[in-house]
């Protein structure tokens, strides 16, 4: 089996960020965890808002709902759609700004990772 | 408690990917996912011409060595929107594996007896190591992609990779196309003889069923380093109805006869490896691969085709992504070492590396 040196691997120890855990950015790190606190918010606002999309579908359709409905089920097709593009808005609006000195603020949203 | 109730409860996500534990759970990965796309992937071009103007503006060559790469990052990483950039990133990275983990979890030991009942049914077969956990070599070990316990060492590390890529891609896995693709670049021997594809790195299992997919008549092999990967593979392929046949072995000692496979693929696997090792999975590649036989690697491009900002970028990735062999990769330009190995170099686009790949040939006797 392959084995390499202390040597070999060095190298891979002095990387920028490579430490796990919390690495920080910025020399404050308080700013560090304030970005990382104001995303865990923003995700977590969403399902919230998530949640009560699917329970007011419920509630027009059927005029009730259980709790069953709400963690084992999931928006129809169609309001699924619309949360889709609400929530990038609400990313685009939210968040965007940060990149504003560049224009990034601008930028289309793209999946084209491989392209 | 079968395969369906303990991983696909309500379904699949996205047509593929395991169903997380409540609503909610998928709530939160949607965010992330979008925010990626939003913050992340729609930023890498004008983030790009942003940072190349300052790397310009001070001056730095873009020969893109170490100490010119160094001298990038010195600058960019004193510019405070390219901190909040890589700052998000970092954060965004985290809350997925936090998100998909706390999900998962709930469902392990009914998740971990599934993988228990798939290892004896088929169609196809699984064979690793029952004591997988104290196989893994050292360079292995690493939490690649921040991924808790990375490949190695956590059972659960097949779904949470699965998913894990759904989000990282930002939803170009879904309904497996990303593999679909991946199973068409893959090169097939100029005089049209299949009978073996041998599929390295298997992780997910997503290519492997689709090289099956698209050569039907073939016989389909995929091997990964890691245990619990294979094992999720073979319940990917179930679920699926593909016959193929993955075992657990490392790609630097393959346990197949010598001129066994008429086809090769590595999809993104080399960057994970050191180079000393990667040079040893070239030599197994050139030994199992019959003359003829093609040989596709699919990966990022070495730094010959690298300005200074791009290979500042594959520093940076390395870091925050987790992937500490990234450099030693980019530097090594692979299509040197599959020559040096004995193929003859075919196709090559360094604009295309991730999509066509490096495409060698193992020549006639």
């Amino acid at each position: 089996m392959t084995k390499l040196s202390d040597e070999e691997l060095a190298y891979t120890n002095d990387l920028p960020g490579a430490e796990r855990g919390n690495p920080s950015y910025f020399e404050n790190e308080v700013i560090d965890h304030l970005l990382g606190i104001v995303l865990e918010l923003g995700a977590q606002f969403w399902v919230v808002r998530d949640r009560l999309a699917l329970l007011e579908e419920h509630l027009a359709a059927k005029g009730t709902v259980s709790l069953e409905d709400l963690d084992q089920g999931k928006p129809s097709d169609e309001l699924q759609a619309k949360l889709a593009a609400e929530r990038q808005a609400m990313i685009q609006q939210v968040y965007g700004r940060l990149y504003s000195r560049y224009g990034g603020d601008k930028a289309a949203a793209t999946d084209a990772f491989m392209s | 408690m079968s395969i369906q109730e303990a991983l696909f409860p309500r379904g699949k996500v996205a047509g593929v990917f395991p169903t997380l534990t409540t609503r909610g759970d998928e709530a939160y990965l949607e965010f992330v996912e979008d925010a990626r796309n939003v913050l992340m992937h729609a930023q890498q071009a004008p983030i790009g011409t942003y940072s190349r103007q300052l790397i310009k503006d001070a001056g730095i060559s873009d020969t893109p060595d170490q100490k010119n790469t160094q001298a990038a990052i010195d600058l960019l990483m004193q510019d405070p929107t390219l901190k909040i950039y890589y700052r998000v990133k970092r954060s965004l990275q985290e809350s997925f594996w936090f998100g998909l983990g706390k999900s998962l979890d709930q469902r392990r030991d009914a998740i971990i007896a599934a993988f228990d009942e798939a290892d004896h049914s088929g169609p196809g077969t699984v064979e690793y190591d029952k004591n997988w956990q104290q196989s893994a070599p050292e360079y292995a070990s690493r939490e690649i992609h921040i991924q808790p316990g990375g490949y190695m060492n956590n059972e659960l590390a097949g779904p949470l990779y699965d998913y894990g890529l759904k989000v990282f891609l930002g939803g170009a896995a879904d309904h497996d196309r990303l593999a679909k693709g991946v199973s068409m670049a893959t090169a097939i021997p100029d005089d049209g003889k299949l009978d073996r594809i041998l599929d390295l790195g298997v992780s997910a299992g997503a290519t492997t069923i689709a090289l099956k997919e698209r050569h039907p008549a073939a016989e389909v092999w995929g091997i990964d380093i890691s245990a619990p990967m294979v094992r999720y593979a073979h319940v990917r392929a179930m679920e699926a109805g593909a016959e193929i046949h993955l075992r657990q072995m490392t790609a630097e000692e393959l346990d197949f006869p010598d001129n066994h496979f008429d086809a090769v693929l590595a999809l993104l696997l080399f960057h994970e490896l050191p180079v000393p090792v990667a040079k040893e999975v070239i030599a197994e590649v050139f030994r199992v691969l019959r003359p003829g036989g093609k040989f596709t690697v699919l990966d990022f491009p070495g730094d010959r085709s690298r300005g200074v900002y791009s290979m500042f970028f594959a520093e940076m990735d390395a870091a925050d992504n987790g992937e500490p062999y990234l450099p030693g990769f980019v530097r090594s330009n692979v299509e040197d070492l599959l020559v040096a190995a004995g193929f003859e170099l075919e196709h090559y686009d360094p604009k295309a590396a991730l999509t066509r790949g490096r495409v060698v040939v193992k020549p006639a006797a």
